[in-house]
């Protein structure tokens, strides 16, 4: 699903390598944590996924094309196949839980009955039946991340990238969070997540890509935070 | 494509700017104006070159037994044929026509009957008479722009008394025109800069309040026209609206200026008239959506970039 062939990225201005000849293949249906420390290149990855940056050497793959190569005008087409979700969640505010989810799918041009259709069955598979009509400020942090999910999800994209989605949240809301994004993993979509959170990474058993300095230095099948086992 | 939401979104983008766009708004407003008047003077200068330089003709005053330097007594049959010879052999001119004393005398009558006062020409003591009159050699130019030659040709024969160059009445008239027109489109100019700053901060700022949104919209695989089609009507809009204002702002002046004004005043001068507004008119509702729409897919292109 998502594959990197000797990956290099350097930022304009910048001598080293944000990422350093990184190739790692990843299968549709995984769950991936990808955890290292602050400018360890979590975010380029990510970026690179999302076609938001090119690979300055190297190839990425995600769901079979090239994106390097991919056209400008193909990039809305490409996204569209990835949900992604944010630490800080980035809610429309004057939009209520329903209308930012459907908003995903009114700028695709998604046809009015079909996400009357899919926007109440995303809430309700997020765990946020009964709130549509709520403002993203009525709700609790744990819940926001919950809709910022569900607009993720909504389109049924084949990848969900989450950019350290329990970095805001408690320990106990954290939890919930995993179980969702675990739960839409077992629906076959593949998972990326990058964290700081070790306990989660510990507790979820999944494979683990740490990265350090730009480097890979870890990609381990059921891994565990730092090297445990 | 949902409309519907590009069409809210425009309503918003409307709202929310309200005072950037009414600056734009009017900016556009003037120096459209500003161009239309531009146009219009354009086409006023042509239509009196049209009218006036083809008329346009050179007067050789032939001279008078009373007449002092450079005559020295009236012309000679000799004189007049050598001047008449020097006119058509001048490459400049399409002919000429004589005026006799009679002719001249009649004229002025003509016009001081108009007038309603003829005392000084009639009567035995008349103040002027036929004699008093000059002959005169009326030339037509080929070309109304070019009569020097012909002028230096006869100016110094002996038996001319002086040469008249009615381009020379006209040229003050011209010489307004021209300089009003190209003030009016200086002023554009400037103007036009002006409003394309104007379209280009506002862009900012509408790019800058919608960030959010543009920003998920990019993430969720928002095509990029989508993205920019509430930009491009916002600009769209108030292109129309100041084309608008321009085109009531010209009717206006043709219709209270022009026509009811100077048409009525300066009756020997043909004006310009609806089927040149209509140049006009099309001429600000070209330029009107290019200034605000062109800049908008530049900078839309900078700041949404994909």
């Amino acid at each position: 699903m998502i594959r990197f062939e000797k990956v290099s990225v350097t930022y304009p201005g910048q001598g080293r390598p944000a990422l350093d000849d990184i190739s790692v293949d990843i299968e549709k249906g995984e769950f991936v944590f990808l955890v290292g420390s602050s400018g360890s290149g979590k975010s380029t990855f990510l970026y690179l996924v999302l076609r938001e940056l090119r690979a300055t050497q190297g190839r990425v793959y995600v769901a079979g094309r090239e994106v390097n190569r991919l056209a400008s005008w193909k990039i809305p087409r490409h996204r569209r196949q990835i949900g992604t979700v944010f630490q800080d969640f980035r809610l429309l505010q004057n939009k209520t839980v329903a209308e930012n989810v459907a908003f995903a799918l009114q700028v695709i041009g998604k046809p009015r009955a079909q996400i009357a259709e899919l926007v109440p069955q995303t809430l309700d598979l997020v765990g946020l039946d009964g709130k549509a009509d709520r403002m993203p400020d009525e709700l609790s942090g744990g819940e926001q991340q919950r809709v910022a999910i569900a607009r993720a999800f909504v389109n049924r994209p084949q990848i969900l990238i989450a950019d350290e989605p329990t970095g805001n949240l408690d320990p106990s809301t954290s939890v919930g969070i995993m179980k969702l994004l675990d739960r839409i993993n077992r629906t076959g979509t593949t998972v990326l997540m990058s964290t700081h959170d070790n306990s989660i990474v510990d507790q979820m058993r999944k494979r683990v890509i740490e990265l350090e300095n730009g480097h890979l230095v870890r990609d381990q099948a059921q891994g565990a935070y730092g090297f445990q086992n | 494509m949902q409309l519907r939401y590009v069409f809210t979104e425009l309503g918003q983008g409307l709202r929310r700017n309200v005072s950037m766009h009414l600056a734009v708004v009017l900016t556009l407003f003037v120096s459209l104006t500003l161009v239309g008047v531009g146009v219009l003077l354009k086409q006023q200068a042509d239509i009196a070159d049209r009218q006036f330089g083809s008329q346009v003709e050179i007067t050789v005053y032939l001279c008078n037994e009373t007449d002092v330097a450079p005559c020295d007594g009236g012309v000679t049959p000799e004189q007049k044929a050598a001047i008449e010879a020097a006119i058509d052999d001048s490459p400049e001119t399409s002919g000429f026509r004589e005026e006799s004393k009679q002719d001249a005398f009649d004229k002025t009558l003509a016009l001081a009957e108009s007038n309603g006062d003829t005392r000084l020409l009639e009567g035995d003591d008349a103040a002027v008479t036929v004699e008093d009159f000059n002959e005169s050699l009326w030339i037509s130019l080929n070309d109304p722009e070019k009569s020097e030659g012909v002028v230096s040709a006869v100016a110094n024969l002996p038996g001319v008394l002086r040469i008249s160059d009615q381009r020379e009445l006209l040229e003050p008239v011209f010489d307004v025109l021209d300089a009003a027109q190209w003030a009016a489109l200086g002023t554009a100019v400037v103007l036009v800069l002006a409003a394309l700053l104007l379209v280009g901060n506002t862009i900012r700022l509408a790019a800058f309040a919608r960030r959010k949104e543009i920003g998920i919209m990019r993430l969720v695989g928002a095509s990029t026209l989508y993205i920019a089609l509430p930009f491009l009507l916002e600009a769209l809009v108030t292109a129309l609206i100041g084309v608008v204002l321009a085109g009531g702002a010209l009717a206006a002046l043709l219709r209270f200026v022009v026509h009811d004004r100077a048409a009525d005043t300066l009756r020997f001068m043909p004006w310009v008239d609806g089927s040149d507004y209509a140049v006009a008119l099309l001429v600000i509702a070209v330029l009107g959506p290019l200034l605000t729409v062109l800049p908008t897919l530049l900078l839309t292109r900078k700041y949404l970039k994909v």
